[in-house]
């Protein structure tokens, strides 16, 4: 049986893990469960830890560990991405691919590593190996809707729906790819978040975002705003709120310099601020090829 | 067999042994004879007893009310017949007659007739009118004992227990006593000659058809209200269908179930049932056309005796050995769920309907649900789901089954649900989008189904729930008969628990955050977490409540519908003349179902909630807007402000002077105080009103208010302590005019003027005293003209010693002039909304202190942007825009591989607009569009604007953990997913620039900061450049809005300019005389062209340029506007007619028309060479060709341009 499914009891911890709430998923006591089950939960820990910026401690509690494990060479490839070591990350994702291509976690956090560096073919390789893993279904959704493939991106989606219906991954891998396609699309991927969202078991940054960014796009600038601001009050530091607030303060007339600059200070490196850099240069360059006939 | 779950009891009375019963038609009323004698009169509904009537000896077996008229009739075991009025309270009349106990009397529907049948086996037919017996139907052999008439024909039908039912023909009798007419031959005929005259040859009332086939006495016999049916009860334990044409009679069948004797039946007045109760002590309840038993209540010791229906309601009432019970066989509560403007509900006929709030309209039938549960019972609840347009509704019967269906798109008629869902449980909801929760009372389980029915997951809800409801997201309320929990679903785990009682419905606020919980007599409001806001009684049965859009809790009650405010405050908002369910309010409007399932309106004033929430929320403004539109007058209003503490606004309310002047004093406002004791002048008032102001410091007013009454004592004593020496002389006077001498004499001390105290006691022939004042104050030659005048001399008279004498402090600070430093009266910053509206003219009028920079605040906003006729050079919206429009779309997504567009590529080819090349990244094409259409050249200042744009335009989601978040674009084409359609949003559109944008550039104006305004008028340009509109209207207006903004950039500048000159050189006063000029051309809002004006009249006055003055002040008055202003332009005007020249010769021809160059600010005559700007319009010199625009930052004068564009008709 699947672990991971409804009634396995891995469920919670999966599911806190893809709900975001990393914290909870730390604090699981993994002592209940059935040996077998220890080893995916102490990976979904690790990841936990690796997703709230710990890799450095992930790094030194897996140093001790047997190098032969394929799983947690994985998790250790994660990690030495996560920490900015991208060269040995590379080097061990290549090399557990090649070696370990029918292991569950090697598929996901390798094919992550890949990802995230920009190997989108290889990453998709290796993940098109999984044998019913959703979140290898998920990953390739979010690759294909990385190249702009959102018709490749749905098409796995209502694959993974036909066998999976209920489980929350696809849910939110369905809406990934309602935001994207739009239309009644958005109703139907803020109804999912919402849901996350409002329940207090399920409520994290990755849902009062989720929810935000459906708002929108739906046009509902003032319940998107009610979303953010409760988000930001409760996850200050969450990049991803930041970011979406600074876009929703422009959407509304106000000034997104505040948060600009909080964005700046706690995450440098956001798209956003390297986006809008990359076309502020654009903008100076373009703008000098005019002047005016006769300078005042 | 099944024990009824459907039966409710609505109320129960405790007595001795009830025989008799009877519905009030209209009021809700009921009356009971009992086997005490005692006749009672109850009100059903507040479960009161009215009255009491005792004048029968023995049990009263028989009682009825008339239809119409207030009394009733009663029969009894003291063989007498009473007839009583129940408004008087007494017995009218008595019939006596029958020979035996009286079983049962009624009224006939029309005629004033009443019918009675007795245990001396007779049936009579009394006239009540003329009180007396007009037929007498003897036939059976035993006692009668029950007789009823037809409800329409002229027919009775009577049982006894000679075991027999008879029906009975009374065409006779009604012949006979009807108003005589023209009698026909056949008539006559028919009279003189009785065919078919009884044994005893009456032929007034004939035995029709005698029913035999019970085979024991028979207790009740009743008419189907409609049909030719008859059904009986007998001792033989058996319920009897009888049908009947015009010629024969027989039995139709058998109820069988009753196990003791049968006491009475009826048929329901509007379903196909029959009702029976018996000495086995139960309520039966039968099929009438299967005879099937549908259900049954049993009392547990009590033997029923009597049942009665309700004509018109669905209320039935058993008489049994303990007293009445007053019960409805089935909930009436219509079945409905709300969702946003849509209201879903389950009519009648077991058909579900939707109803549209917005348009109002009912639509068709969208299913049936016939086949849900037992044909008897309806639909107790419906849950909707909007994801899956999907219904979850939960029936009753068979200890409470529930059906999962999906709606159809289109309502096309009552059809049978196709994949039904269905399976056993108390309540069923849904819980989220794919989950529903169902509970099953029984086993004491929810389970937590998918949509395919199947069990994910089982709770244990906590000991003794009796109901569950939806909990906002994820969440479960379990309700148990003395709390309410909170559950979460995913966590398995209790939230909060709140101790309340007996709740029966929960709802929810719109927007999730509160939920009132509902029972019998009290609403108890909770947030989402389960803490309790308010609670509030009601006396009388709660029966729905509705969640208006500002939070205000509207409830319905048996006859009334209330409010109640987050903080327990409550009114009635109207009557109710029938029992409603609301569903949903909406401003005016309440929305609710009926008890026969129909969706209707009422109209409400929601003036007074509103009201009340506003003061909550310390709205003011939309309490002003109210008392402005409404007419909030009313006493209640006011003592509601007085006694929460509000009486400065209930000031605002009271026209009364009186109650006026109260309020003042109470909130100490004195000067409506002193408004309102000049009115009335009372002298009462005056002293009220001179106490509060003494105790204000405000000596002012108390001044006024002792002068007022006279009272020079008060007021002497105010001037001496204020220091006012010369009005405390002016008190001396007055003093001496009245000749009131002590006053005199105190207000000479309180002066120090001892000359007149002497003065005073010479007059009064106080020798002594004079002597003795004018020695002690070493005036000795006053002293001694004393003692000269009397006759004396200084040795006559023997003296104290005298000691040096007081003298009267002087005043050190002029107290009188001021009032002492009073405390702001504390106006609410209610009042100062209201005051706003009065001062704005007069801070409009300090605005033009010819110091402009010392003005204080302005008030804010007020100006609505008001059309400028302006055209505006360079725009051609006619034209075409020549840009690289793709003329074929090339598909993407035809590969089967690799990286496809970003949308964001596809804006920039889906729209020829340069604010969505800019959203789309890509700036170069958009500062082609832009030079091409309005010249722009410098495009620095329009850099935030860009960006700004470009920043609005993605949004960042985060999904797999390690993977940067994934990018998606924000579309103004909400609705669309065709990608050669999809269109970004554009940050602030137009409505955003004409309501805040250009109202912020008009108050930076009023408040005289001109550099702010300037910036934010280019704002507002640069806003405009780069935007997009929806609409041809919206191109215009975007015209008009540029302009608006030219005309004020420029005439700050103008100002601004003036301002930055030194005026002490003769050149430099003339430039600002010039540019003071100037100021004045540019096409403002007259409120603040006014403003220019009045600067530069001042100006040109002071500077003893009259001429020029002149024309300012003609054309500031030709403007009009506050009077103030007004005044001030007449009054130089006037001066300025007696010169009219000008002492330093300006440039500026007060007659011709002109524009200003905005660069040189310098006119430029009609006729004169001059280029124009391409985007703003702004007029310049022609040597200005070819720079950037003064006005606008960005764009070339003269240069080439297309125009702007902003709209492309069919892309939105």
């Amino acid at each position: 049986m699947d672990p991971f499914s409804a009634e396995g009891e891995l469920i919670n911890i999966h599911n806190a893990f893809h709900q975001g709430q990393y914290p909870a998923v730390i604090d699981f006591d993994p002592a209940a469960l059935s040996p077998e089950n220890q080893l995916p939960a102490r990976i979904l820990q690790l990841r936990a830890q690796i997703a709230l910026g710990q890799s450095a401690a992930v790094l030194a509690e897996l140093a001790g560990e047997d190098d032969s494990n394929p799983d947690l060479a994985a998790v250790k490839a994660l990690a030495q991405q996560s920490a900015g070591d991208l060269e040995s990350a590379h080097t061990l994702a290549q090399d557990l691919a090649e070696n370990f291509p029918d292991n569950g976690t090697v598929q996901v956090l390798a094919g992550t590593v890949l990802q995230a560096q920009g190997h989108s073919e290889e990453a998709l390789a290796l993940l098109a190996k999984h044998q019913g893993s959703l979140e290898a279904v998920a990953l390739i959704v979010q690759i294909h809707l990385h190249q702009n493939r959102s018709d490749l991106a749905l098409k796995e989606v209502q694959a993974a729906k036909r066998w999976a219906q209920d489980s929350l991954l696809v849910n939110l891998a369905e809406s990934w790819v309602g935001l994207r396609v739009g239309g009644e699309k958005y109703q139907a991927a803020f109804y999912v978040y919402e849901e996350l969202a409002s329940a207090p078991g399920t409520a994290a940054p990755l849902s009062i975002v989720g929810q935000a960014v459906a708002e929108l796009h739906l046009g509902r600038l003032p319940e998107a705003e009610a979303a953010l601001s409760t988000a930001l009050e409760k996850y200050p530091d969450e990049a991803e709120v930041i970011a979406n607030a600074i876009v929703l303060n422009v959407l509304a007339g106000k000034s997104a310099e505040e948060l600009e600059g909080r964005l700046q200070q706690t995450h440098p490196s956001h798209p956003l601020l390297s986006d809008i850099q990359e076309k502020s240069d654009l903008f100076d360059s373009a703008a000098a090829k005019y002047a005016p006939r006769v300078l005042a | 067999m099944q024990s009824s779950p459907n039966m409710l009891t609505k109320f129960e009375s405790k007595s001795s042994r009830a025989k008799g019963i009877a519905f009030h038609p209209k009021r809700p009323w009921i009356l009971v004879s009992l086997h005490s004698s005692t006749i009672q009169l109850w009100d059903y509904r507040m479960g009161t007893l009215i009255d009491r009537f005792e004048e029968h000896d023995g049990p009263v077996r028989g009682i009825d009310f008339h239809p119409t008229q207030p009394m009733f009739v009663s029969g009894g075991d003291d063989y007498k017949i009473k007839v009583w009025n129940y408004q008087t309270r007494r017995c009218m009349f008595t019939l006596n007659g029958h020979l035996d106990y009286v079983r049962t009397v009624f009224f006939h529907h029309e005629l004033p007739w009443i019918l009675s049948a007795s245990d001396d086996q007779t049936i009579r037919i009394w006239n009540w009118q003329n009180r007396s017996l007009i037929c007498t139907m003897t036939g059976h052999n035993h006692y009668v004992m029950c007789a009823q008439f037809h409800p329409t024909e002229d027919l009775i039908a009577s049982a006894s227990l000679d075991q027999s039912v008879r029906i009975w023909d009374i065409s006779g009798l009604r012949k006979k006593h009807s108003a005589p007419t023209t009698i026909s031959f056949e008539d006559q005929m028919a009279r003189a000659n009785p065919g078919q005259a009884d044994m005893f040859g009456n032929t007034d009332a004939v035995v029709k058809f005698v029913l035999e086939g019970h085979d024991r006495g028979v207790n009740w016999v009743s008419f189907h209200p409609t049909l030719p049916l008859i059904v009986s009860a007998g001792d033989d334990r058996l319920i009897k269908l009888w049908r009947m044409s015009d010629t024969k009679a027989w039995e139709v069948d058998t109820c069988r179930g009753h196990f003791q004797n049968a006491s009475a039946c009826l048929f329901h007045p509007h379903q196909d049932l029959i009702l029976s109760v018996g000495e086995d002590k139960t309520i039966r309840c039968w099929d009438l056309n299967k005879r099937t038993s549908v259900q049954s209540f049993k009392r547990d010791l009590d033997r029923f005796w009597v049942i009665a229906a309700h004509p018109e309601i669905n209320l039935f009432a058993a008489g049994h050995d303990t007293g009445v019970m007053v019960f409805k066989l089935e909930r009436e509560r219509p079945a409905s769920a709300v969702y946003q403007n849509q209201l879903f509900y389950i009519t009648k006929e077991k058909h579900v309907k939707s109803y549209d709030f917005g348009k109002n309209v009912e639509s068709p039938p969208m299913l049936s649900l016939r086949k849900l549960g037992s044909p008897w019972v309806p639909p107790r609840t419906l849950s909707y789901n909007p994801a899956e347009r999907a219904i979850l509704v939960t029936s009753p019967t068979d200890g409470g089954v529930y059906e999962l269906i999906h709606l159809p798109r289109d309502a096309t008629g009552a059809v049978e649900p196709t994949d039904v869902k269905r399976g056993q449980g108390t309540s069923a909801v849904f819980v989220a989008r794919n989950r529903f929760a169902v509970f099953s009372q029984g086993n004491q389980q929810v389970d937590i189904k998918d949509l395919s029915n199947a069990t994910t997951k089982s709770i244990k809800p906590p000991v003794g729930t009796t109901d569950i409801y939806f909990g906002g997201t994820g969440c479960l309320l379990f309700i148990t008969p003395t709390s309410v929990v909170l559950f979460d679903i995913q966590q398995k785990k209790q939230l909060a628990e709140l101790a309340v009682s007996g709740v029966k419905y929960v709802v929810w606020s719109n927007d999730g955050l509160y939920a009132a919980l509902l029972s019998k007599h009290n609403v108890t409001i909770v947030t989402k977490t389960l803490e309790q806001v308010s609670s509030l009684h009601e006396t009388i049965r709660i029966k729905s409540a509705a969640w208006d859009d500002a939070g205000v809790l509207l409830y319905s009650t048996l006859n009334h519908v209330k409010y109640s405010l987050l903080n327990g405050d409550n009114g009635i908002i109207r009557t109710l003349d029938q029992t409603v369910y609301l569903v949903k309010v909406k401003g005016r409007s309440v929305y609710c179902l009926d008890r026969s399932a129909k969706p209707r309106v009422l109209d409400i004033d929601p003036t007074e909630y509103r009201f009340k929430l506003a003061l909550v929320k310390r709205n003011y403004d939309e309490m002003l807007q109210i008392i402005k539109t409404s007419s909030l007058v009313g006493q209640s209003i006011i003592s509601y402000l007085q006694k929460k503490g509000y009486p400065e606004i209930a000031l605002q309310f009271v026209q009364d002077s009186q109650t006026r002047f109260e309020l003042a004093l109470e909130c100490g406002n004195l000067d409506v105080a002193i408004e309102m004791a000049r009115e009335l002048d009372r002298p009462n008032l005056w002293t009220r009103l001179g106490a509060e102001a003494l105790a204000h410091g405000n000596h002012q007013t108390v001044e006024m208010a002792y002068q007022k009454q006279r009272n020079f004592d008060k007021l002497s004593f105010l001037y001496l302590s204020t220091g006012d020496q010369e009005k405390l002389s002016r008190m001396a006077k007055i003093a001496e005019h009245r000749g009131d001498f002590t006053s005199r004499f105190q207000n000479a001390i309180y002066r120090g003027d001892v000359e007149d105290r002497i003065q005073m006691f010479k007059e009064v022939d106080l020798y002594p005293l004079a002597y003795l004042t004018a020695k002690s104050h070493g005036l000795t030659e006053e002293a001694e003209s004393i003692l000269e005048a009397c006759g004396l001399t200084e040795d006559q008279i023997t003296l104290s010693t005298i000691e040096e004498p007081l003298r009267v402090p002087q005043p050190i600070v002029p107290t009188f002039k001021a009032n002492w430093p009073v405390k702001a009266a504390a106006h609410s910053s209610f009042e100062k909304a209201l005051l706003g509206e009065v001062g704005e003219v007069d801070d409009e009028v300090a605005a033009i202190e010819f110091e402009p920079e010392e003005e204080g605040e302005v008030a804010a906003a007020r100006d609505t942007f008001e059309d400028e006729e302006e055209d505006v050079a360079g725009w051609d919206m006619g034209d075409e825009i020549n840009v690289e429009e793709d003329a074929e779309f090339v598909d993407v997504e035809g590969a089967e591989a690799g990286a496809g567009g970003a949308e964001a590529d596809l804006w920039a080819r889906n729209s020829p607009l340069a604010a969505d090349h800019v959203a789309a990244g890509s700036f170069e094409t958009a500062m082609q569009l832009l030079n091409r259409q309005v010249g722009a050249v410098n495009f620095a200042p329009l850099k935030p604007r860009f960006l700004e744009i470009y920043k609005g335009s993605k949004t960042y989601l985060p999904a797999s953990a390690g993977l940067p978040p994934l990018v998606n674009y924000v579309r103004r084409t909400v609705e669309e997913t065709d990608s050669r359609k999809v269109l970004p949003v554009i940050p602030r559109d137009l409505e955003t620039i004409a309501n805040v944008d250009l109202q912020e550039g008009y108050a930076a104006m009023r408040a005289n900061k001109l550099e702010d305004g300037v910036k934010v008028f280019k704002g507002i340009l640069h806003s405009i450049l780069l935007n997009t509109v929806s609409s041809e209207a919206e191109v215009e207006q975007a015209k008009k809005i540029i302009a608006t903004a030219r005309e004020y950039i420029l005439a700050m500048s103008i100002e601004l300019e003036r301002r930055s000159l030194s005026t002490d050189t003769p050149e430099g006063l003339k430039r600002s005389l010039e540019l003071s000029a100037y100021f004045t051309i540019p096409k403002l809002e007259v409120a603040h062209r006014q403003l220019a004006l009045m600067a530069a009249m001042k100006f040109a006055f002071a500077n003893k340029n009259y001429s020029s003055a002149l024309s300012f002040a003609n054309r500031m008055l030709a403007n009009g506007g506050s009077p103030k202003l007004l005044e001030q332009a007449r009054k130089i005007k006037l001066q300025s007619e007696r010169s009219a020249q000008d002492k330093i010769d300006i440039e500026f021809d007060q007659f011709a028309e002109f524009d200003i160059c905005a660069a040189s600010y310098t006119p430029i005559y009609g006729g004169s060479p001059s280029v124009s700007d391409p985007f703003t319009g702004a007029k310049y010199h022609e040597q200005y060709k070819g720079t950037v625009c003064r006005i606008s930052e960005v764009t070339e004068i003269g240069a080439p341009a297309s125009g702007l564009r902003l709209f492309v008709p069919g892309q939105y």
